[in-house]
């Protein structure tokens, strides 16, 4: 699975390079608009490095973030489960929340927090919070009638149960989710980084953006992408291996 | 992830890669009534009050001209535009301008509106007084990394014999509140735009403010300068001519103090976020950076001014080699 996902972002970002390549054949475009092969390799080599640390700075973030926002989603989605009206408002709130633009945000984030971690951090857990809380509700709120029934009707009920019948019956749907939710992670910590914080791969791009040196953009873009693909390969195997030892007790049923 | 959606993946490379190409390469004005585009360096307000008074005053309609002024920003970029065909006249800073020449783009500035860099730092005199770089020394002074007020000052640390540990450089962004709350000495201002309005904030909190000049220490960093293509230049010398006639025209009457309520009534519409009695005191100051003296010539290029603004780009390694910006100066 790891390697698929490196080979498939690799092969889309090659493709990509090829059209912008063609496009400045085509149109003689100096390298100040697309650069050429030569100037892209020689930035590459003097930027990687820096870049290679930025982005696992990055990524870093972005992990913590998404690891908090999964753990207060999946918190505030069981409570949200326990009454109807509590989870109704709960949905309406991210509802609400989540359609504020992060770049609407973000400011008022760093004037308040300042152009630490703790701004990135925060960014980057809400940007992927609230499409993290709403699936979340939504599956811990919906019985599995068939399975509930017997333990309901035996008096063996207990919320932790309830939970756990409800996340093992749409374990794909939370990796899916939670998979998802990691790009918009990484996403959120780029986003942060570029508006207002002094480290990281965002910050970076936000520099060569000023100097207009695409080079740099199109290697920054590439070390995203690659390790990108690599938390979600993590993420999905981590979903797996739960799956396989969590959910599944040792007899094979629940 | 299935081999369908890494289909609609590449299905959107190739769809995004036919889309610029399809915007790509349109051609040049091949006559009085094309219609012309002319994209700004920045959102519509006072430092482009010429732009926008030659416009709103019919001045390139009276050249026979079709031109269309567009607002730029921090993601547009004029000579990428140029390039690309989307636009056939722009406005650039000179270390845009340099660092597009040493990535081979055929740019050529055709008129430098202002004579005075309008970027300077304000900072409260009453605390402290900055009349030379060595005054920097031990301070806090705000940059944008990557921009080029870092540029401009790192040549004024390497004017006045400063070293990284003399000072201390501070990450600028667009919360001013390290200035205010005094953390930061020096923050980098567009004096005929925010330095108004942030100075105003101190005045009304009963605070001074002075503003450090570059060019007073000697560092003579162009600023916006209007640009086009050599082909265009060489392709339709009549077109260049009639655009700058009519741009300059504008920038002249825009300025001419007679002028002056008409003018202010149209930057309204644009910036309305700017109280009027401000707005008045940011075109008095935009007069003086574009015209410092009633003799000069609204567009004059300053040929040493961009010879010393190539050299602090290559003293700091921002262009790998020479690119003889001299030779892209153009006055038609």
């Amino acid at each position: 699975m790891l390697p698929k996902r490196i080979y498939q972002f690799v092969v889309i970002y090659l493709a990509a390079l090829g059209g912008l390549l063609a496009i400045k054949l085509v149109f003689a475009l100096s390298d100040y608009v697309i650069p050429s092969p030569a100037d892209l390799w020689q930035t590459a080599r003097s930027v990687f490095n820096r870049y290679l640390g930025d982005v696992l700075d990055t990524l870093a973030v972005a992990i913590v973030g998404h690891v908090l926002a999964i753990v207060l989603a999946t918190v505030v989605a069981i409570i949200g489960r326990l009454t109807n009206w509590v989870g109704a408002l709960i949905k309406v709130a991210a509802y609400n929340l989540q359609a504020y633009p992060i770049v609407a945000v973000a400011p008022i984030i760093f004037i308040l927090l300042g152009d630490g971690l703790a701004s990135r951090l925060l960014i980057a857990a809400m940007i992927c919070y609230f499409p993290l809380l709403l699936s979340f509700i939504g599956i811990f709120a919906e019985p599995v009638a068939d399975i509930e029934h017997f333990y309901t009707i035996t008096g063996r009920m207990r919320w932790q149960l309830e939970v756990k019948i409800r996340a093992f019956e749409n374990n794909a749907k939370l990796i899916t989710v939670t998979a998802g939710s990691a790009t918009l992670a990484m996403v959120g910590t780029i986003v942060a980084e570029f508006f207002g914080a002094n480290a990281g791969i965002g910050y970076s791009l936000r520099i060569a953006l000023y100097q207009s040196d695409m080079a740099k953009v199109l290697v920054a873009l590439f070390l995203i992408g690659i390790f990108t693909s690599l938390y979600l390969a993590l993420l999905e195997r981590i979903g797996l291996w739960l799956q396989h030892k969590l959910l599944l007790p040792k007899g094979g049923a629940l | 992830m299935c081999a369908r959606t890494h289909g609609m993946h590449l299905f959107a490379a190739l769809l995004f890669s036919a889309l610029l190409v399809a915007g790509c390469g349109s051609a040049p004005p091949q006559g009085a009534s094309e219609p012309i585009n002319y994209r700004l360096k920045w959102l519509f307000n006072v430092s482009v009050v010429g732009d926008l008074y030659a416009e709103a005053e019919g001045l390139f309609a009276a050249e026979g001209l079709q031109v269309t002024v567009k607002a730029g920003g921090p993601e547009k970029d004029a000579i990428k535009e140029l390039e690309l065909g989307h636009a056939q006249f722009g406005v650039a800073s000179a270390d845009q301008v340099i660092r597009a020449l040493a990535k081979g783009s055929p740019v050529v500035v055709i008129a430098q509106l202002f004579q005075q860099n309008p970027l300077q730092w304000i900072y409260r005199p009453d605390r402290s007084r900055f009349q030379t770089p060595d005054d920097f020394r031990g301070k806090t002074v705000g940059v944008t990394f990557g921009g080029n007020d870092e540029t401009v000052m790192k040549a004024l640390m390497a004017e006045g014999g400063l070293g990284e540990d003399d000072l201390t450089l501070f990450s600028v962004r667009y919360d001013y509140t390290p200035f205010y709350e005094g953390r930061v000495d020096l923050w980098p201002v567009y004096r005929n735009a925010q330095g108004v309005i942030i100075g105003d904030k101190l005045r009304r909190a009963g605070e001074a403010a002075a503003f450090f000049d570059p060019a007073a220490a000697g560092v003579r960093f162009v600023a916006n300068s209007v640009v086009t293509t050599r082909a265009i230049l060489e392709e339709h010398p009549q077109t260049v001519q009639k655009f700058i006639t009519a741009l300059l025209e504008g920038w002249r009457r825009a300025l001419d103090p007679a002028n002056a309520e008409r003018v202010l009534a149209m930057i309204q519409e644009h910036d309305r976020d700017t109280a009027p009695p401000l707005l008045r005191e940011q075109l008095e100051i935009t007069r003086r950076l574009v015209r410092p003296d009633a003799e000069a010539r609204i567009g004059r290029i300053d040929a040493a001014a961009w010879k010393q603004t190539e050299e602090i780009m290559l003293a700091q390694n921002l262009i790998p080699a020479a690119v003889n910006v001299t030779a892209s100066l153009v006055s038609p």
